[in-house]
Parts: structure tokens; C-alpha cells; sequence
């Protein structure tokens, strides 16, 4: 049974977006202690999104500058380890990039413009 | 009241919006406390089909604070289930439930309930039943035996109960919210020149026939406090996860992400006449150790200020400690440290310097025999009643009220002369405005309205 304040504390975390995918170093497997890797974050949004489940919440329309850019990261679908349930991805601001992704009872807040202006690309 | 419908967002999310708290010293049992959550206000009996159950999407959870800090040290954590065994039919229930098991009922909850006291939580129990709402006498024959039956012993010494249960606060709604007036001296009311008023009425339970659902447990008093110090600090939170989508494809929603506080209650009142409406709904989303960003709603009171202005000439000496602007110490202690001794003799309830709005209970003096129990509590030479915990018969409209009107004043100014009215201040109404009767036994509150019965 999950705590609110014990998850504010384990499941709000900033990830870089310049680390290396894969490479979360929390090392747990549990909803709790996942840790999304800009690779299986995009597949995570696509994967929800081809769901149905995906919610972006645009706070700035991308510029095209911005979209332009963005580069496609070649996705693999069999290196993924996608968490049971729906994931949503909220862009806070597309122009700064500020994310959140939501999982289970975790939550993972990053910055990443490339990411968030695909997503801002992807509703139009 | 005392925290229905009390902020503009919880307000519209009344199966997560908390009413009343209640903490004392089980009178059945002195070694145990019993600590009660109500959940879903004002909740007609007759309102089927789909009657009036917890939400399985929120967490709920009844906390303890037992070192002063504002903080939970304990956490009793809820979390609800619902089944429907026949989809197929608009029912609630296909012939009369005459048991918890039967198979006449529809749709049913049950509910886990878990222990934080440090990290990771424990579970004291799974698939805890439910009782059905009270809905008429074919529906729902036998509906004392059949509540009694989901009363649960855990072991430990725990017991818990989840389920309706008749609304136990009495106050007069209807007038309070119609600019302050009380029933009893709404003949002084200023009336704003419209001249409705001649002479007193009666109080009038706006709660009266009306259920909210109840999350009560009793632990023992070792399990919740530390040695030496009896007093804890007892509040319920709701918590929704931060994202919930419309899943139009399946039609319902889905939610995901952490939980996050989204109602808070401790003091009665507080959230409901204190915090002004643009804070109430930051008040709701914090713990009690952030409220020294709200004490000064506290110190000085905007409802202490209107009542001189409400009812002209009859509040002289409150107006003039208003007119002061000195802070009300008497209120701070009462709702956010607690009362340190030497105020009230044989009394404290001080929990430290921490301005946290909480109620506290000291868990060392007895309970007070039914007999002898005054409903104004503390005020009335009741050690046992509020704002030492609260009963679910303490009259927390008319304490508060008087505590308000300036009669806690002299605990910390024995120089104030609290007026004549503030020690009568009431919205007129007992515990025996209350239609069904409080139990002698847990989870003390009445049994819940039936819909057939009142049907309006």
C-alpha cells in the first residue's frame, strides 16, 4: 500500500538526459525504483500513446527551431522493459523540455527538448 | 461543518472529502483509543441505485504524531475494492442481503488496511468486508447485526469498521451559513436592516437523516505513544494519484502516478471557518508541520471580529480584544501546540512549540463516565472531551464558538472578562438532535438511515 509521503520521497526524481540510456542508478526493477532511461521513456510514450493512454499537456508550442533539431532515436523494441499499466507523459513546457512521466505510483520528472518538442510535433 | 464541503476543490470530490475526526480513549476499553475518519458528506439514504461507497482510487489514512513534530510517526492506511458480481443488472442488490457473503449483493467493497510506522508499510489485513448501505427493509433486513458483522478484530488488540454510518455532528447549517446567525439570538442578530427576525427559535440538525461513511479504528494506547508522553496528535488525509485520464475507449478512468494529499482534517472547524477561501485548498494539500504558514488565521481569527458586527452591543469586551490586535494565544494553544499545564488544573495536552493543527489527545486521563460527560468538554470541567481528543457527542460548534467569542481568553489574560453571551453562545442542539442514537460500543457511531425510512 503505497505512502505519499514515502513515494514524494523515492519516486520524484529528476533524470539527466544526457546520461546514458539504461543506466539508472537505482538498479531496482520495482515501481518504486524505476528509473526511465530517455530510450525506454520514448518507447514507454509511444507505446502508451499507440494505447491510448498518453496524456501531453503542451505549456509552450515548440519552435520551430527547436523541432528542427530534433533528432529520430532508433528504437528497438525487444531491449525495452515496459511497466505494466499506462504511462503518461506530461510536457510541462515544451520550449524548456520539462517532462514528467508517470508510472504505477512513480513519477520521473526530466529535461529534454528534443523529446518534448517529438511529443509537441506528434499532437499537431 | 465541521469540514464538509469545506474548500472550493474538495468540494467536488466528495468520496475523498474527510468531515469529522474523532480520537478519545475507547470508554469500553481504557487501554485502547479509538480514532475515527468520515468520509462523503451529507449523503441522502435513499440515493440508489449506485449508493454511497469509498473510493477505490484514494488513499486513505488516519495518522498519529507522537514526538510533536506536525509530523506522522504512525500512519493507518486504507485502501478500498470494489466487486460487482453481476454487471448485468442495474441493482445494487437482487433480493435482500442478510449476510455479508450474500449473494443478493451486487456491488460491494472491501478494503486492506496497512501500518506505516517507518519504511516499508505492513499490512494488518486484506479483503476486509464492507457493509452495505442501510437501504430499506427488504433490501437490508437486520441492518444492525449485519454493520456488527463487519467489525473486524485484527489481532493485537486492533479492531476496525469501514462503512456508513448516521452523520453523528449536529449543526445548524442552515442558519450558520445564512451570515452567521444562530437560532437561539437570532432576534440580535444585525439582520443587515431586513428585520426578519422577532425572538429565538430553536436549532434546526441540518445532519439529521443524513449518513457519511466511516473509517474507525481501535488500537491500544502502547501501540500509539511513547513512553512518557501520553499525548498524540491525531488528523486523516485523502490522497488521489496526481494523474487521472477518461479512458473514453473503455469509458473509465484510469489513474497513475503518486499520491498526493488532496484533504486534510484534525481540529473541527478549522479548515471550515479559520482558513480563509482562497488558502483552503493549499491548507488541504499540506501536513499539519506547515501550519505555522497559516497561524495567524488562527491568532486572529476573522470569525472573532465578526461577531461584535453580526449581533451589535452584545460583544463589547470582544470587540475591544480585537480592536487590540492581540494575537489569541488561547486558540493557538487549543488548536496547534496543544494546552501546556498549569492552565487548567489536572490538564495538558501540549505536544511542543510546533504550530500544527491536530487534534490531541492525551491518552492518560480516563474516560469520563457517560453519566457525568459534559458535550462542551474542557469548557465544561470534562477532561475527557474536546479539545482533549474528541467524543463523537462533543459539541465542537458551541466550544469552539464560545473559545472563539473570547471565553479561553483569560487562560492566558486573566485580566479579559469574556462578555455574558460568549459562555451561551449555541446553535441550540444536543446530542439528542441526533435521530439515531450513538452506540455504547465501537465504532460508537449510529446506525445509518435507511433509504426506505427517509426517503426525502
Amino acid at each position: 500500500m503505497p505512502s505519499h509521503d514515502a513515494t514524494r520521497a523515492s519516486a520524484e526524481r529528476a533524470v539527466d538526459p544526457q546520461a546514458p540510456a539504461e543506466s539508472g542508478p537505482q538498479g531496482s526493477s520495482g515501481p518504486l525504483g524505476r528509473r526511465l532511461s530517455r530510450r525506454s521513456l520514448l518507447k514507454g510514450a509511444a507505446t502508451a500513446g499507440a494505447a491510448g493512454l498518453a496524456a501531453t499537456a503542451i505549456g509552450a508550442t515548440a519552435s520551430p527551431a527547436l523541432a528542427a533539431t530534433s533528432r529520430p532515436v532508433p528504437l528497438s523494441g525487444a531491449d525495452v522493459k515496459a511497466p505494466p499499466g499506462p504511462i503518461v507523459v506530461h510536457v510541462r513546457n515544451a520550449k524548456s523540455g520539462d517532462i514528467e512521466v508517470f508510472s504505477g505510483t512513480s513519477q520521473n520528472r526530466l529535461r529534454d527538448k528534443d523529446l518534448a518538442a517529438r511529443i509537441a510535433r506528434a499532437i499537431g | 461543518m465541521s469540514s464538509h464541503r469545506e474548500a472550493p476543490e474538495i468540494s467536488k470530490d466528495p468520496v475523498a472529502d474527510s468531515t469529522d475526526v474523532y480520537a478519545f480513549v475507547s470508554p469500553d476499553d481504557p487501554s485502547a483509543v479509538t480514532l475515527i475518519a468520515n468520509y462523503i458528506p451529507l449523503q441522502g439514504p435513499a440515493g440508489g441505485p449506485n449508493f454511497y461507497e469509498f473510493g477505490d482510487d484514494v488513499l486513505y489514512e488516519i495518522h498519529i504524531d507522537n514526538n510533536g513534530d506536525g509530523r506522522a510517526d504512525i500512519s493507518y492506511q486504507f485502501q478500498f475494492r470494489t466487486e460487482v458480481l453481476d454487471p448485468d443488472t442495474f441493482l445494487y442488490n437482487t433480493g435482500p442481503i442478510e449476510s455479508l457473503s450474500s449473494p443478493n449483493w451486487n456491488r460491494r467493497q472491501s478494503y486492506d488496511v496497512a501500518v506505516m510506522n517507518g519504511f516499508p508499510h505492513s499490512t494488518l489485513a486484506t479483503g476486509l468486508a464492507c457493509p452495505p448501505c442501510n437501504i430499506g427493509p427488504q433490501s437490508t433486513p437486520g441492518y444492525p447485526s449485519l454493520a456488527a458483522a463487519a467489525v473486524h478484530s485484527l489481532g493485537g488488540g486492533v479492531t476496525v469498521f469501514a462503512g456508513q454510518r448516521a452523520e453523528g455532528f449536529y449543526v445548524d447549517l442552515g442558519s450558520i451559513f445564512d451570515l452567521g446567525n444562530l437560532r437561539p439570538f437570532e432576534e440580535l442578530h444585525a439582520q443587515y436592516g431586513l428585520n426578519v427576525f422577532s425572538g429565538p427559535a430553536p436549532g434546526v440538525n441540518a445532519t439529521d437523516h443524513l449518513n457519511v461513511h466511516s473509517i474507525a479504528i481501535r488500537v491500544p494506547i502502547s501501540a500509539v505513544t511513547r513512553a512518557g508522553h501520553p499525548t498524540i496528535g491525531v488528523w486523516t488525509t485523502a490522497s488521489r494519484q496526481r494523474v487521472r485520464l477518461w479512458d473514453a475507449d473503455n469509458g473509465e478512468n484510469v489513474n497513475t502516478g503518486p499520491f498526493r494529499q488532496v484533504s486534510r482534517l484534525g481540529n473541527p472547524l478549522v479548515n471550515e471557518v479559520l482558513i480563509p477561501l482562497g488558502r483552503k485548498d493549499l491548507w488541504n494539500s499540506l501536513p499539519p508541520s506547515d501550519d505555522k504558514r497559516f497561524a495567524g488565521y488562527v491568532t486572529q481569527p476573522g470569525l472573532a471580529a465578526l461577531l461584535p458586527a453580526l449581533y451589535p452591543g452584545v460583544f463589547p469586551n470582544l470587540a475591544a480584544l480585537v480592536k487590540s490586535g492581540k494575537p489569541r494565544a488561547d486558540l493557538q494553544a487549543i488548536l496547534l501546540t496543544g494546552i501546556p499545564a498549569g492552565l487548567i488544573p489536572g490538564f495538558e495536552n501540549l505536544t511542543g512549540s510546533t504550530l500544527a493543527d491536530m487534534l490531541r489527545l492525551n491518552t492518560s486521563i480516563r474516560p469520563t463516565p457517560a453519566a457525568k460527560q459534559s458535550i462542551y468538554g474542557v469548557l465544561g470541567g470534562d477532561l475527557a472531551g474536546f479539545p482533549n481528543g474528541r467524543r463523537v457527542t462533543d459539541d465542537v460548534v458551541a466550544i469552539e464558538l464560545r473559545a472563539l467569542a473570547g471565553v479561553t481568553y483569560p487562560l492566558v489574560d486573566k485580566s479579559f472578562k469574556p462578555d455574558a453571551a460568549a459562555a451561551k453562545l449555541t446553535d441550540g442542539l444536543t446530542p439528542a438532535s441526533v435521530s439515531s442514537a450513538y452506540l455504547g460500543q465501537f465504532p460508537y457511531l449510529g446506525v445509518p438511515y435507511s433509504g426506505f425510512d427517509n426517503p426525502s
